[in-house]
């Protein structure tokens, strides 16, 4: 183990009945930045982040938060938000910042003074003093999330922090995000919505069926699929596909090919030789999205939702 | 911070939590004069119990037959006899009736009179006085029997005047009595028993707020669930003694306006230990019994999903805490039997009984005992509790001590993701 991880995971593994949700998961987070866990429903992303806190028990493996193998005794220092959300409805938001804060060591004082600075910050200033029962969706959430780093935590933990959030605090949210490793924390957060991933992630691990898939930068993941390149010839005719690319496939008016190793300027000349010409031509750059489904692979996504949707069901 | 400074200051967080949001509600104070509610609805039934009581008795009569010197010498003994008894306890009011033809034919006709319901009448010579009374009117038939052997003894030796001339001396007990000690033990346990009735059970529900807020993972991953559920005793615990210490208040300054003649009757139930004592180890034991039951209730009410499996748990919770009762009373009743000395040992009873011997027997080696073990089990039991719960909702924990598989409706959402 690396001092300058704030999370390591070595061979996680935990059951639930007699399946192995996670199954020798290794993680390492380097400290002060944004790290994230991608995987499809039900791949053990939030059973992973609650080994990794404490808040359950692997059945085997180690794990390291913050330098300490009990992760419990450095909660003081981690900010955590659930993928369930949950407030007491009665309480007013500022009181409901502190009071996460308090848990986590922050006296009460200093808590409502952060928390009311936390809500101008966020836009909220003029629902510090507002029941959590009155607030929308969207706001409650933010609200949660500002009492996980009310306490300005070395660590901070979200699972599935933009679930349920409209746009504009998608937003604000991703903000809060940047902030947060501007500050020094170590941001460790789960998703299944590769564009937040791909704007956010320093780092970031994929997780499926309870193992792990890939992990290096969204520059890494990307590298991992070749370019591709979207023409569309001037002069088209049945004979076209014999001068492509063997994986070349119809996309509208054109044809998507992967990028030949040699370049793309000798493919051109042939076509414009046999007189197909160019009406477009575009050079793609893959997507995290593209990745992602390259390594989970369609008919596990299908698999993931199927099984998620049926335990959720039961 | 050591672990224990943050754990204590986790465990006051959610204590802290808990009285706050159980206190600063309007329904607190519903909470807080439930007794006297309590006290209203007890009254209002036993004014209309004694009213219809009242007007049953008013008609009722004694009844002599008789005339002359013989009817007001009856009636004198009954006005000397009559003093004796307590107001309540008083016989019917006597009156007396001319003698007709046929004595016998009178005497029976009247107890079938709409005026008024006669229970004796007494007629023919005193000597040999025939009475009849009515099912219910046998004392009153004793009654009439006394006045005219009363009659004839002042006519036997012509005293009208009393021939006895008593001192009264009223007597303060110096020591304490073993019935006043007897009194005092059945008074603590049916004390402890009735708040840790009100205040304990409480402590049932407070998980399903977590429960159902979903702010239980938030918890549980800050703060471990052995706090949760201690901060929350010792929360519901705060919102007890605020109670207490209300009506404690209440009852002290109701205790001063007390007649001399109800003061003084109290004064007879001494504890064995001492007032003082007492009173320090009837606080001793609420703190125990609050947090013994409290815990187990918690613990038992953690594991219910929903408001109808509460509804169904608050049954057996009821009848635990009775059969707990009922276990110390025994003790109480009999300190030094084989009950007693079980109803001490058992934990849950434990409070209960001790409170009882401290009423009954004056050592103090054995309440610094009991208090240990019951802090012991205090720890136990809160112990187990967070074991029961972490199995039942995060579905974590070592496998030997799992006792379900799925829980039917978990807190925390174990969806894989």
């Amino acid at each position: 183990m690396q001092s300058d991880l704030a999370v390591s995971a070595s061979g996680l593994i935990k059951r639930f009945g007699e399946r192995r949700v996670v199954d020798g998961v290794d993680i390492a987070v380097p400290q002060g930045m944004i790290y994230g866990v991608l995987g499809p429903n039900g791949a053990g992303k939030t059973t992973t982040l609650r080994m990794l806190l404490g808040i359950i028990e692997p059945d085997g493996g180690t794990r390291r938060v913050l330098g300490n193998e009990r992760p419990r005794e450095v909660s003081d220092q981690v900010g955590y938000l659930p993928e369930e959300r949950g407030l007491y409805p009665g309480m007013k938001t500022v009181q409901a910042i502190a009071f996460m804060g308090a848990l986590r060591g922050l006296d009460w004082k200093t808590g409502r003074k952060r928390g009311a600075e936390l809500m101008e910050a966020a836009g909220l200033g003029h629902a510090v003093d507002q029941k959590i029962r009155k607030l929308s969706k969207g706001m409650a959430q933010l609200v949660q999330l500002l009492g996980s780093i009310v306490h300005q935590p070395d660590l901070l933990v979200l699972d599935e922090p933009f679930s349920g959030l409209d746009p504009v605090n998608q937003e604000r949210l991703e903000k809060l995000i940047l902030a947060e490793r501007d500050r020094g924390a170590t941001v460790l957060f789960s998703t299944h919505v590769m564009a937040h991933a791909e704007r956010l992630c320093d780092r970031l691990t994929i997780i499926a069926g309870g193992k792990v898939r890939f992990e290096g930068t969204v520059a890494d993941a990307r590298a991992t699929l070749p370019f591709k390149a979207h023409y569309v010839p001037h002069f088209p005719d049945d004979g076209l596909p014999a001068l492509l690319p063997a994986d070349a496939a119809r996309d509208g008016d054109g044809w998507r090919f992967t990028l030949p190793d040699e370049g793309i300027e000798a493919l051109l000349v042939k076509l414009i030789d046999a007189g197909y010409g160019i009406s477009g031509l575009s050079i793609e750059r893959p997507s995290l999205h593209d990745v992602f489904v390259r390594i989970v692979g369609h008919k596990a996504l299908e698999a993931a939702d199927v099984e998620a949707l049926g335990e959720a069901a039961a | 911070m050591s672990n224990l400074a943050r754990v204590t200051r986790q465990t006051f967080t959610i204590a802290r939590r808990d009285f706050v949001a159980t206190v600063f509600t309007p329904t607190f104070l519903l909470f807080l004069l439930a007794p006297l509610l309590m006290i209203a609805f007890g009254t209002v039934g036993g004014i209309g119990a004694a009213s219809i009581s009242k007007g049953g008795g008013d008609k009722l009569r004694l009844v002599i037959v008789a005339e002359g010197d013989r009817a007001r010498a009856l009636a004198a003994a009954d006005a000397r006899l009559r003093r004796i008894y307590r107001e309540r306890e008083r016989p019917p009011p006597l009156v007396t009736e001319r003698a007709g033809p046929d004595a016998a034919r009178q005497a029976r006709a009247m107890f079938d009179a709409k005026d008024r319901e006669v229970s004796a009448v007494l007629y023919g010579p005193l000597e040999k006085p025939q009475i009849l009374y009515s099912p219910s009117g046998g004392r009153s038939a004793d009654y009439l029997a006394e006045l005219a052997e009363q009659v004839l003894r002042v006519e036997k030796t012509g005293a009208v005047t009393a021939l006895s001339e008593p001192t009264r001396v009223a007597v303060a007990r110096t020591g304490v009595s073993a019935g006043g000690q007897t009194q005092a033990a059945f008074f603590a346990v049916f004390g402890l028993f009735m708040v840790s009735l009100m205040l304990a059970g409480q402590a049932v529900g407070t998980m399903a707020e977590e429960r159902s807020n979903k702010v239980i993972e938030i918890l549980a991953a800050a703060v471990p669930l052995e706090s949760v559920l201690f901060g929350k005793l010792l929360g519901m615990f705060g919102v007890a003694l605020l109670f207490l210490t209300f009506w404690g208040t209440v009852v002290f300054n109701v205790g001063a306006l007390l007649p001399v003649q109800v003061s003084g009757r109290l004064d007879e139930l001494v504890p064995a230990v001492g007032l003082p004592m007492f009173v320090l180890l009837f606080f001793g034991y609420f703190v125990m019994a609050y947090m013994l039951l409290g815990a187990v209730f918690l613990g038992i009410g953690a594991q219910a999903s929903t408001q109808r499996e509460l509804q169904m748990l608050s049954l057996p919770i009821t009848i635990f805490q009775v059969a707990m009762f009922g276990f110390a009373s025994g003790a109480a009743a009999s300190p030094d039997s084989w009950v007693a000395t079980a109803a001490e040992l058992f934990p849950f009873s434990s409070p209960f009984a001790m409170a009882a011997r401290a009423a009954n027997s004056p050592e103090l080696w054995r309440h610094g005992l009991a208090l240990a073990w019951q802090a012991l089990w205090v720890v136990i039991t809160v112990s187990i509790a967070a074991r029961l719960f972490r199995r039942g909702v995060l579905q974590s924990g070592s496998p030997k001590l799992r006792l379900r598989k799925r829980p039917a409706e978990p807190a925390i959402d174990n969806t894989v993701s």
